[in-house]
């Protein structure tokens, strides 16, 4: 009967500390005024702190193949676990006793005067009042009736076996790390109280002496703060007092501990891997190795603990620059790859760069980890594509940055898997060329696949040089020529938009001649506006668009968009070959399309750009055409075709040029994002 | 029907003489349904109208022998009547065969009598409710009534409906019975039976044939299901069973002469066949007009079109299908296009006479639609085949003509010519079949001697020839009335001038020489017709690719006419050279323009040098500015026109003096209309230079080669690289063919190893400094507090619930203990009281 009852209680019990839970996350993102992030908010569970963001990740996995299945463009990535070394344990150091503790009497009430006055803490308040008035109703039972001490004694501690088996059997399925936390619970590590003047002592001994004892006790304390509120009833808990120690104790360790371990291993800044490895075996290593495993696991939770962009990005700009000494804990390197990858997807400028530091930094450090930051990086790359808009163009355009920066880094081994992505996509034009189907189409149709062209285009940009790769190349190429050969029209024009400047950026880097305008004469093509005026002005950006909606294709802005986009990427053409001695005929057919277009539009606004394009394209003409005719060499004279007007193309002077660069100049406010 | 039938009439009414092309059938067919007019005339029904046109057909034809027949064999009917008439008395009591179903009210007398006669024109409202019940027991008595028929004997295809009544006296059990048949069994069991009846007749159609009969009442029934499966059961069925040639209408003379059982047995098939296939297509026709049975209803017809070309009715056949070429479901009008086609391609199944017939339909249909039809409906003209010798012997039987008359012929009416050649045909008909009775002989006439074929094949051109005009006068007409109105979507306006054009194009060799001029004209009109209008193109009403075809049909024309012609094609010339610069990648079709360069420069002989130099001028700044596939036809072109006009090849080499033959236009104008006008030998082909940096290797090679001929003498020419036509080229490099090609197999990169170093190279260097800007001691403290607190907050949130629901609970357990404490005393009270006792 008992036992039922206990169960009962338990039930109730959990489901209302979940909805507490519940409760306080929410009111602590209320507070912290961001963003639920994936993950982020799912790890202050009791007892199961690394559940959700496991769940979410398996999730993400399932996303992912399902995704694959889609559309065929993500890597297959296979999820290494990272229990491994989870089960040794490291998280509680033994300390010396001979460190000093220091009694609180000073800052006792600063734990109450410095928190804020939040909700939580109101309600806190108010049911410590209630469990008063509820604990002094026991007692008046239990002085009634002094029997019922007895009877409730033996209750409590059947309740009590019954939850720890049922907790044991509970644990057996769930993560190790509970396993890990109740031993360490079970070696009760110390729960002395700490006080800031202790911890300032520690902080002076370490800092002068590395070896000092202290730095067992500051890692202990580090732990526990790292730890902080992942068990609310741990003992380790009641070790803070005050906000100050908290941030006492962080801030100090992740400042100074990277001195300190390269000062205990005797490394110097620019140690790689090798010699990690080397030190792994010899005597010095086998002192620091917990302490070092404790530092990093710790920082860890840290990491998956904190919710503010700041904070983390601070944490994160620390660890950096210990990044080599995660080669010696393989999980411990994947699991911090994981938290980084969440961290650079989410949408936070400073965040994210200081997250794909670090990443960058682990894939160029660690060389197992390149694989799977370069397959990370590429599905959370195609993941947080898909969706598009006027906010996020920016971040995409920098995590397609970083990705080609990372890719960047092993050519040889990013170009395999840059062949194997460009397969695919070709796999998926041609299967859509030929059965013309909706359905294949709408797999071309879309950002993700956009953005991966896109991706090995700019990878391409920044690699071509260097490297022979001529056949991803051709491939891209064909790929680029595919897709625009199969979205014609005018809905597509931001597609086709976006695919010219791919082209001229391919054009720049290769210097290969792309006959750009074909592409662009639907732009300049004059089409007819309806002539009812718009109640609202509609914004089309085109970078946010690859397929301009029905209701907007007769609308002014649409057509001076289409304009102005179409002047933009043709002057990037032109630019580029306004030098080269054929720069006139180049010039001739666009030219008349212009002109005509420039007697044709109805539209006021466009008159202006449209003829200074032409009066600038003139002009140059005229200027090669004077420079062409003195001189003396044929066409089939390819070094002389070469040389000709390199001087000025060099000093950069010419009026297109500069017409060219205030162009660009121009666009760079309206969001756009220019070659 | 009443369509065609009309049609029919006013025919007769044009011409004088009035005799049919394929009379016999016709005659046929008009004498079952003469029969039924009696009825028809009786009894109000829908396709009244059509008999005594028939009939007035008939008997305008004027053959009075034929109507005597008529009268005798009407004598003979009601004789062979009378008796079935008796023996319905027999063998029912009309009492009881008089209720219910009948949808007119008739009485069964009547309707006993005319039972024939619905069954005949297929508008039968049958016995729906229960009709298959009773059709079952029918079936059997049917089965066992067959075996002692008589044979060839016309009556007995009406034993089905002297049964019917008998099957009423059973009429209260199976009206039961038909209660409890849902309609999913219903549907089942008449699957079930057309699946029997059809297997039937395809196993003996000899001893079978009147289960058609049945077929055809099944397939009024009420269920569209169970319509369409007899339809397509039907057409399965007919398919089979058609014969190879056609039936014919008895003679008189045949009929009075006693033949044998024999021959009676195959006459009387012969006649249930071709009346069951009649009501068939009647049905067909009235179905067709009916959404929802109008695409089982057009593959049928397609179906039987195909099969049985030869066979009777063809001609409402083809023009139900012919309609239907240009119809707006996409399923039914390719299903239409392909019958077309397989008719025109395989004229040995009815000796050509379908493809006239064909030709002429949907020329008519060109002509009633004002040309505002679906381009597949001409484009089904390009699978006419034509003997090679055609055009020839056309030419020489043309001096024996005087001119004039032919020019009338073709141009304004072309029917005379037909009637006068089916009469001729009809005459040869009627002088064999008096010689060969017997059916297996007829088939020798299945082939057709040359001069015949000759003739079919003649008329067929002049009605091609006549659609093709009248499409391109109407887009001129056309284009003239609107060409300030409105902008309308390139080729929408005129959706049959680019198949027709495609048309004239592949049969340019079999246009007469006296059209010859107009032709030309007209498309020169075509071409350019936005010229003359005035400088913008875009008020033309024709796409570029439309005008561009003109020109390549004119060049066809000429060329195929063995350039005999003495025609000024400069204009077209002209055209093209204008029309390159109009020509957009998506809009316009590439083919076109390649095939243009190919038919007027690449296929031409020596070239005007002005014109060729202008030419080569414009197409390297083509080649310039648009896709490698285009680029590419472009530069096959330009080298051919170097290699022709050896001149031409000054314009490779930068003369700084200026070859004398410059002076005529000094300085080179690229936007000039008119190529001699554009100075294009003065230029410099500085293109060139450019295109061998093009990312298309073949583009870039093709531009060295031709720069390479600079330094050859004239008459050298380069190693050739490229061996094809500017088509070819163009195919061979457009995108659909790349992607059509299989996918190269695996890449392999060849890199040499090389770690780069830590420096960046996509990432803003600017990004990047504002990463290692620390964050501000303060902020971060003052975070790391809040967050700190925040946790704090939770911990003791989490732990004083602990505690509080730990007291209620222990609170909670007092009343457990209360209760526990009373059993206890209970016990203990009990336990006092044993121990007193």
């Amino acid at each position: 009967m008992a036992k039922k009852l206990g169960k009962k209680a338990r039930k109730f019990a959990r489901k209302n500390l979940q909805s507490a839970a519940k409760r306080n996350r929410k009111i602590r993102n209320q507070f912290n005024n961001r963003r639920p992030r994936r993950g982020g908010s799912g790890a202050r569970e009791d007892g199961d702190e690394d559940v959700p963001q496991r769940v979410d990740d398996a999730t993400m996995a399932t996303n992912d193949t399902a995704d694959a299945l889609i559309d065929g463009l993500e890597f297959p990535e296979d999820d290494i676990e990272i229990d491994a070394d989870l089960s040794d344990s490291d998280g509680y150091l033994s300390e010396d006793p001979g460190c000093p503790y220091y009694s609180d009497s000073e800052d006792g009430d600063d734990v109450k005067g410095s928190i804020m006055q939040d909700g939580l803490d109101r309600q806190n308040d108010d049911m410590n009042l209630d469990v008063e008035k509820q604990k002094r109703k026991l007692k008046k039972l239990l002085d009634k009736d002094p029997e019922f001490a007895n009877f409730l004694e033996k209750w409590q501690s059947e309740l009590e076996s019954y939850r720890s088996k049922e907790d044991s059997d509970e644990e057996d399925g769930m993560d190790s790390m509970d396993d890990d936390d109740d031993s360490n619970d079970a070696n009760s590590p110390n729960t002395k109280i700490l006080t800031t003047k202790t911890i300032s002592e520690w902080c002076q001994l370490v800092s002068k002496d590395p070896k000092s004892p202290a730095l067992r006790n500051l890692l202990n304390a580090f732990r526990d703060a790292c730890r902080y509120g992942v068990h609310s009833d741990s003992p380790s808990m009641q070790r803070f007092q005050s906000t100050r120690l908290f941030y006492q104790i962080i801030s100090f360790v992740l400042s100074e501990s990277d001195n300190i371990f390269r000062a205990l291993l005797e490394i110097s800044d620019d140690a790689n891997k090798g010699q990690i490895m080397n030190l792994r075996n010899s005597k010095k290593w086998q002192p620091v190795d917990p302490l070092l495993k404790s530092y990093l696991r710790n920082s860890l939770d840290l990491l998956s603990q904190l919710t503010d962009n700041r904070i983390l990005s601070f944490v994160l700009t620390r660890l950096r620059a210990s990044v080599v000494l995660f080669s010696a804990y393989p999980s411990t390197s994947s699991r911090l790859l994981k938290i980084l990858f969440r961290l650079w997807a989410s949408g936070d400028q400073s965040l994210s760069l200081s997250a794909f530091l670090m990443i960058r930094e682990v894939a160029a450090l660690l060389p197992d980890c390149l694989d799977l930051c370069l397959t990370k990086a590429y599905n959370t790359y195609l993941a947080s594509t898909k969706l598009v808009n006027d906010r996020n163009t920016k971040h995409i355009d920098f995590l397609m940055n970083c990705l080609v920066e990372l890719y960047s880094l092993d050519v040889q081994k990013s170009c395999e898997r840059a062949v194997t992505s460009v397969g695919q996509l070709n796999a998926i034009l041609r299967q859509a060329s030929k059965t013309k189907e909706k359905e294949d189409l709408r797999k071309i149709d879309n950002w993700q696949y956009i953005n991966c062209v896109n991706l090995w285009v700019r990878f391409l940009c920044c690699n071509y040089k260097d490297y022979n790769l001529n056949p991803l190349f051709s491939q891209v190429l064909q790929v680029i020529r595919g897709v625009a050969h199969l979205f014609p029209g005018t809905r597509y024009l931001p597609l086709r938009l976006k695919l010219v400047q791919m082209l001229n950026e391919l054009s720049t880097c290769s210097q290969m001649f792309f006959p750009i305008p074909s592409l662009l004469f639907d732009c300049l093509e004059f089409r007819e506006v309806s002539q009812k005026e718009q109640t609202q002005k509609t914004k089309v950006n085109f970078s946010s668009l690859l397929k301009v909606p029905k209701n907007l294709l007769k609308s002014r802005d649409f057509q001076e968009e289409c304009v102005l986009s179409a002047i933009q990427v043709l002057s990037a053409h032109f630019a580029q070959w306004s030098y080269h001695v054929s720069f006139p005929e180049v010039a001739t057919i666009p030219l008349i399309l212009l002109k005509r277009l420039h007697e044709q539009t109805t539209i006021e606004s466009l008159h202006r750009p449209v003829k200074r394009l032409i009066d600038q394209v003139n002009e140059n003409k005229d200027f090669i055409e004077r420079k062409r005719e003195v001189v003396s060499f044929s066409p089939n004279d390819k070094a002389s075709v070469d040389s000709f007007l390199q001087e000025e193309k060099s000093s950069g002077n010419a009026s297109f040029t500069r017409f060219y660069a205030s162009i660009v100049e121009n666009r760079q406010p309206r969001g756009r994002k220019t070659l | 029907m009443g369509k065609r039938s009309g049609s029919k009439r006013k025919d007769k009414n044009k011409v004088i003489l009035p005799p049919e092309l394929p009379p016999e059938v016709d005659d046929d067919a008009v004498d079952v349904s003469d029969e039924d007019i009696e009825f028809y005339s009786r009894n109000e029904f829908h396709h009244f109208d059509q008999e005594p046109i028939d009939r007035y057909v008939k008997r305008t034809a004027g053959d009075e022998a034929e109507v005597e027949r008529l009268y005798e064999e009407r004598e003979k009917r009601k004789a062979l009547r009378r008796p079935r008439e008796e023996n319905d008395d027999l063998e029912v009591d009309p009492v009881d065969a008089l209720p219910i179903k009948n949808l007119q009210g008739e009485l069964v007398y009547n309707r006993a009598k005319k039972a024939r006669s619905e069954e005949n024109t297929g508008s039968t409202k049958s016995q729906e409710n229960g009709a298959d019940a009773k059709q079952g027991i029918n079936k059997d008595e049917q089965t066992g009534k067959s075996k002692n028929k008589k044979g060839g004997d016309k009556v007995k295809n009406t034993q089905s409906h002297i049964e019917v009544p008998k099957g009423k006296l059973h009429s209260d059990v199976l009206e039961e019975v038909k209660e409890e048949l849902s309609a999913e069994e219903l549907f089942e069991k008449k699957k079930a039976q057309l699946a029997e009846l059809g297997m039937a007749m395809l196993e003996e159609p000899e001893s079978n044939i009147r289960s058609l009969n049945d077929m055809l009442s099944i397939s009024n029934d009420k269920d569209q299901k169970v319509v369409k499966l007899g339809l397509m059961s039907l057409l399965a069925v007919f398919k089979d069973i058609i014969p190879s040639y056609r039936i014919r209408q008895l003679t008189e003379k045949e009929l009075a002469v006693e033949v044998s059982k024999e021959v009676k047995k195959t006459r009387y098939y012969e006649y249930t066949l071709i009346r069951c296939y009649k009501a068939y297509l009647q049905k067909l026709i009235s179905l067709e007009k009916q959404p929802h049975f109008y695409s089982v209803a057009v593959r049928c017809m397609c179906a039987l079109l195909d099969t049985a070309p030869h066979f009777n009715f063809r001609e409402s056949l083809l023009a139900s299908v012919a309609k239907n070429l240009s119809s707006s479901d996409d399923v039914v009008r390719k299903m239409c296009c392909e019958t077309i086609r397989s008719i025109f391609i395989n004229e040995g199944k009815h000796r050509g006479e379908a493809t006239i017939e064909a030709v002429r339909l949907i020329a008519d249909h060109v002509k009633l639609n004002d040309c505002q039809l679906h381009p597949d409906s001409i484009e089904v003209f390009l699978s006419l085949r034509f003997d090679e010798d055609l055009g020839e012997d056309e030419t020489e039987e043309q001096k024996v003509k005087p001119k004039k008359n032919k020019h009338r012929q073709n141009r304004e009416a072309p029917k005379p010519l037909p009637v006068s050649d089916k009469k001729k045909t009809r005459q040869e008909l009627i002088s064999k079949a008096r010689e060969e009775v017997d059916a297996d002989l007829r088939a020798v006439s299945f082939t057709l001697d040359p001069k015949e074929r000759k003739g079919i094949q003649r008329e067929t051109l002049s009605a091609l020839f006549e659609t093709y005009f009248r499409i391109l006068k109407h887009s001129m007409s056309t284009s003239n009335l609107r060409s300030k109105a409105n902008i309308v979507s390139p080729g929408a306006s005129h959706p049959l001038l680019a198949p027709c054009l495609e048309g004239l194009g592949k049969f340019s060799h079999l246009i007469d020489l006296d059209f010859m001029g107009e032709l030309i004209a007209c498309l020169k009109k075509l071409s350019g017709y936005s010229d003359r209008q005035d400088g913008t193109p875009h008020d033309n009403t024709l796409s570029v690719s439309e005008r561009m075809q003109c020109c390549i049909v004119a060049f066809k024309v000429w060329r195929s006419n063995l350039e005999a012609l003495n025609v000024d094609l400069q204009d077209f010339f002209v055209q093209l050279y204008n029309l390159i610069l109009e020509y957009r990648p998506d809009r316009d079709r590439g083919e076109v323009l390649a095939d243009a360069l190919k038919t007027l420069l690449w296929e031409g002989k020596q070239q005007d040098m002005l014109r060729a130099a202008a030419f080569i001028k414009r197409l390297a700044t083509f080649a310039l500015s648009f896709g490698s596939a285009e680029a590419i036809a472009a530069l096959v072109t330009l080298k051919h026109l170097l290699q022709k006009n050896s001149k031409c090849r000054n314009m490779l080499e930068n003369d700084s003096g200026g070859g004398s033959l410059s002076c005529l236009v000094a300085k080179y104008n690229p936007e000039a209309k008119d190529p001699y006008l554009s100075g294009g030998l003065a230029s410099v082909l500085w293109e060139l230079s450019l295109l061998e940096k093009h990312y298309d290797i073949s583009v870039s090679s093709m531009a060295s080669n031709i720069l390479s001929m600079a330094t050859l003498n004239p008459t050298q020419n380069p190693v050739p690289i490229l061996n094809v036509n500017p088509l070819e080229a163009y195919r061979d490099l457009s995108i659909e063919r790349e992607l059509s090609k299989t996918a190269s197999k695996a890449l392999s990169l060849n890199l040499k190893k090389r770690r780069r170093g830590k420096e960046f190279v996509a990432l803003n260097p600017e990004v990047l400094r504002k990463a290692d800007c620390s964050v501000d001691k303060e902020e971060l403290e003052e975070k790391l507090q809040s967050h700190f607190a925040v946790l704090r907050g939770i911990s003791e949130n989490e732990r004083l619930r602990a505690q509080l629901n730990h007291t209620l609970s222990s609170i909670n357990i007092y009343k457990e203990y209360k209760k526990q404490k009373k059993k206890n005393m209970k016990s203990k009270i009990i336990r006092k009281k044993v121990a007193r006792v």
